[in-house]
This record gives structure tokens, sequence and C-alpha cells, in this order.
């Protein structure tokens, strides 16, 4: 799916330039749908952004994915979730969004948060989801509306060094 | 998923046999390696060049893999791809796992 380009921008608007990629998908929240749209990402955009970028977008778009996955369904099992995914890219970088019907997403998942302890033998196997999203997006906003989530956020196309 | 195991002299070498080390086959890599590297004597190295991407569950199944060896012993991850070292890099796992990088990869994308 290929923007078109827009010869006659408005006067509020700008230039859209060159045509970018953009993607558009409705899935369930299973672990195979969610392989399956990241590879379809990856092959959408990796001509466009680059390795490093297009594995930053992969892995926050996989956490997202499987937390909706995991527990977007909530005490009912069997009703995964529908996730909507739409990416577009442009200047800045990749702009996500994502809606699901699952579950609301508990608030302290979006407070500011450090990695967990790593201190001594009993190193912790989970809890690092979270973390990296926000540690790989920018501007990253999430609200609540009726019986739907709305998360988006952007992956720069560079990563500051650090 | 099966694993090849390669018993040398000086230490178990294990090769990953997927692309990918995520949610939906964590526990089953977890569960398969585990009874695999629990009883070794001999420091582990798992071959890690196959596998191109890595999220949070394949990361705790990493983790898990490694609190099973036996205490002391090492685990060392060989030939990590870029985009796997950066998930134990941006955890700071690097300074828990003992990981060898896979050379540039081909043609050098930026």
């Amino acid at each position: 799916m290929t923007p078109e380009v827009n010869p006659h921008p408005g006067r509020q608007g700008c230039a859209l330039g060159r045509p970018r990629p953009m993607f558009h998908r409705v899935l369930t929240a299973e672990p195979g749908h969610v392989r399956e749209t990241l590879a379809a990402v990856r092959a959408r955009f990796q001509a466009e952004v680059g390795t490093d970028a297009i594995g930053r977008l992969e892995l926050v778009l996989a956490e997202v994915m499987n937390n909706v996955t995991e527990h977007g369904a909530g005490d009912r099992p069997r009703a995964a979730p529908v996730i909507h995914l739409c990416i577009v890219s442009h200047d800045c970088g990749l702009a996500c969004a994502l809606t699901d019907d699952g579950r609301r997403l508990p608030v302290d998942c979006l407070l500011p948060r450090g990695l967990p302890q790593l201190t001594g033998e009993d190193l912790p196997e989970g809890g690092f989801g979270w973390y990296l999203i926000q540690d790989l997006t920018q501007e990253l906003c999430y609200y609540r509306e009726d019986r739907r989530n709305f998360l988006a956020f952007r992956i720069p196309l560079m990563r500051d060094a650090g | 998923m099966h694993f090849d195991v390669e018993e040398g002299d000086q230490h178990l070498k294990i090769v990953v046999p997927e692309r990918r080390i995520d949610a939906a086959i964590a526990t089953q890599f977890k569960d398969k390696l585990r009874p695999l590297v629990m009883k070794s004597k001999k420091p582990v190295h798992l071959d890690m060049r196959l596998v191109d991407f890595m999220d949070s569950s394949g990361l705790g199944a990493m983790i898990a893999v490694r609190k099973s060896l036996p205490e002391g012993m090492p685990l060392v991850l060989l030939s990590v791809t870029p985009n796997v070292e950066r998930v134990f890099r941006l955890t700071r796992m690097d300074s828990v796992f003992d990981l060898r990088c896979a050379p540039a990869a081909e043609g050098g994308a930026a």
C-alpha cells in the first residue's frame, strides 16, 4: 500500500514529497499471527529505513503485541483480542498506532521505569518488555476509549549514541 | 525444535536451530534446552548464529537456561547477531552473559 503523492497540498499542508510505505493490518492476538505480521512489517519497511531501525521497530511491535496476546484476554481466555496496527514512515521516523479490544492496560506499564534488579544470582526472567518499549520509542502515548486500548509512538530513524 | 549437541574436550557446544527466540517458542526453547545443560560438567557454548530476532520472552528463556547450569559453570553465547545483541545490551544483560558477537553482517548494511 503506497500513498499517492498529493500534487496540490492545501495552504495549511505541506508537500507530501516522494511516496513512503505504509502498513495496516488487523490480526487476532495470537503468537503465530504476531510473527506473520512482524515478518510483513519487516518486508515492507526494511529497504526504506535500514537494518538498525527495522530491528528496533520489530522489537517494540513484538513487545506490544505479545503483551496484548498474553494479558489482553484477561479471564476470557477464548476471546483473543483483535489488534489493529498502522505504521507510516516519514522523515522523523516510523509513526505507529495500535488499538486492541483487550483488557485495559495497567497504568504502571506507562510509568517511567528502570530495569529489574540484576543483583545476586537470582536473575529476573521477566519485566523487560515495557522497559524496552519505553527505551526505544518517542512520544509514547496511551488512552482508553470505550472498549479499546489506543497506543501510539514513534521509532526514530537514528538512535542517539549511548 | 532439535538442538545439535557436540561434546568437545573443553566444552559442550550446542547450536540453536531457530531464527527467532520469541514469545511463540520461548517456553519450548527453555524446556528443551535446560535438560541438555543442567548437568553439564563443561562450559556450555551456545552457537547463536542462526538467531536473528529475540524479544523479552526469548531473553527470559535465555536467563532461565543460564540459571539452570551448575553453579559457576560458564555459558558462552557465540556468534550473536546485532539484532539479538541489542536486547542483551539494552537490558544490561550483556554484563551477565558472556557474549561473542558475530563478525559484521554481509554487506554491512547500516
